[in-house]
């Protein structure tokens, strides 16, 4: 592992820079601040890290393939250092200093390497929108030393030519599908294939991470749930035995006898008047 | 007594009569009377328990899973009983109707549905939704054709594919228009843990063929 020089990364429009922190809630920030809810991947092959988020230890010993989160951070910059397990925070071997943490959002940040294979940190906001009934959300993230590949669901391209550190997503049929990773354009499998269960009304987000120099390639998986929407009805009957509304004809039954009623009654009425 | 009177009071034995036959019949067209609605909702709004502590290897109170792909663990209902109505039925894994976006209720109206998509019997949170037909225009009655007669604590008992039986004890029976049912609370997957039956019911409509409301009955594990 190579030791990396401060980096910053950008917060620009709706991209976030990231953060974790267990007792960071109630650090200087207004009350009023909308928080967000953040998640830590860890896609660095055969390194696991001590996390520091604003100088404070956060995360012990945080394992490669590891998701950790998500933390429910207030809007605010924060400063992310990672170090060797033990080691001191001013050996890190990945900072990133005034990382935006922007308010209401779900952000995922992934700890990975580079297309070249060297580590970095790169912020993702999770598409946390609402799925309709039946459907999934795939999310997958290119996060390893390798070139573009495609992702394949049951041998067909589903996403084509992704490169690190780019996401494709898509909202397909709930259900579980054979999936691999190729290299873009070609038949060459670099990972899988594997069983991929998408269960309705959750995101399910796929990093590839590693390197296929090492021959590490893996995948690594975050869900989130809570996305479902209900169906739009539910139609069960077209028989009418069951109807309990009062027909339109039982109501002219009603009027008739009223009106048989009245007619009657005062036809007695007159004939009694008129005998008198 | 003159033939004219006769038939004046004829005319009012008749229509005596035909008051008697439309008021009984409006009597037995009552809609099944809302129980529970308050427990139901606060079913729903329940906050579930909070997740396990975080595993070992972390500090403070930050939750660590290791990032495996996911597994399905649901436990599908396979038999539902419900001996106050006399219902024993097949219970078949449904979705939605790609078409309509609606609940896929099985089109056998002896066989009702559990909704595959909400959470199963393993569930420790969220609403087990299972629709059945009232009944069809083709195939008469339905399953749930009695179901506006549960009434609180009556018990039912549902199998899973797991081999195990669950009971459950009725706390609510609600009637709502199909246009006004908030569908987002019985297809909740948070909140108590909680089953929810439901079919048609309410006036009919003989020209779409369509019930105009949802029965909607809510038990709890008992």
């Amino acid at each position: 592992m190579q030791l990396v020089s401060i980096r910053r990364v950008a917060a620009g429009g709706a991209v976030a820079a990231l953060a974790l922190a267990g007792g960071l809630a109630t650090a200087a920030t207004p009350a009023y601040a909308a928080s967000s809810k953040v998640s830590v991947v860890h896609g660095i092959p055969d390194t696991p890290v001590d996390v520091y988020v604003n100088g404070k230890k956060t995360l012990d010993n945080f394992k490669p393939g590891d998701v950790a989160g998500p933390l429910s951070l207030p809007e605010g910059d924060y400063d992310i250092a990672l170090t060797k397990p033990g080691e001191a925070l001013d050996q890190a071997i990945l900072k990133v200093d005034d990382a935006k943490v922007p308010g209401g959002a779900n952000i995922s940040l992934a700890a990975h390497l580079s297309a070249d294979g060297k580590p970095q940190i790169t912020p993702f906001v999770n598409d946390v929108s609402k799925v309709g009934a039946g459907k999934a959300r795939l999310i997958v993230r290119h996060t390893a030393a390798a070139p573009a590949v495609d992702v394949r669901a049951g041998g067909q391209p589903v996403f084509q030519g992704l490169t690190n550190p780019k996401e494709a997503k898509a909202d397909i049929d709930a259900g579980t599908v054979k999936a691999d990773v190729v290299l873009a354009g070609t038949d060459t499998v670099a990972i899988g294939p594997a069983d991929l269960t998408l269960k309705e009304g959750t995101a399910t987000i796929v990093y590839a991470i590693g390197s296929a120099e090492d021959k590490n390639l893996k995948l690594v998986a975050q869900t989130i749930s809570g996305l479902h929407s209900a169906p739009g009805g539910v139609p069960s009957g077209t028989g009418g035995q069951a109807g309990t509304g009062v027909q339109t004809w039982w109501y002219l039954l009603a009027g008739v006898g009223v009106l048989l009623l009245v007619v009657g009654g005062a036809r007695v009425a007159t004939v009694r008047t008129g005998r008198r | 007594m003159t033939v004219r009177n006769r038939g004046a009071l004829a005319a009012m034995a008749a229509g005596a009569a035909a008051l008697t036959v439309a008021g009984l019949v409006a009597c037995a067209s009552r809609p099944a009377e809302t129980v529970g609605a308050a427990e139901a909702s606060a079913l729903a709004s329940a906050t579930p328990t909070p997740a396990a502590p975080a595993s070992a290897g972390t500090t403070g109170r930050v939750p660590v899973n290791t990032g495996t792909l996911p597994a399905d663990a649901t436990v599908p209902p396979t038999r539902l009983r419900v001996p106050a109505i006399g219902v024993t039925a097949t219970v078949n894994p449904v979705g939605v109707n790609a078409r309509t976006g609606e609940f896929d209720v099985p089109p056998s109206v002896d066989q009702v549905g559990w909704y595959r998509y909400g959470p199963g019997l393993e569930a420790t949170t969220g609403s087990v939704v299972i629709a059945g037909h009232v009944d069809s225009a083709e195939q008469g009655k339905g399953a749930f054709f009695r179901l506006r007669e549960l009434d609180r604590s009556d018990l039912l008992t549902v199998s899973g594919a797991d081999g195990r039986e669950r009971r459950y004890r009725v706390v609510a029976r609600e009637e709502y228009a199909k246009t006004k049912i908030p569908l987002d609370r019985y297809f909740a997957r948070d909140g108590r843990p909680r089953l929810t039956l439901i079919t048609c019911g309410g006036p009919f409509d003989p020209k779409t063929r369509h019930y105009r409301d949802n029965i909607v009955v809510t038990a709890v594990p008992a």
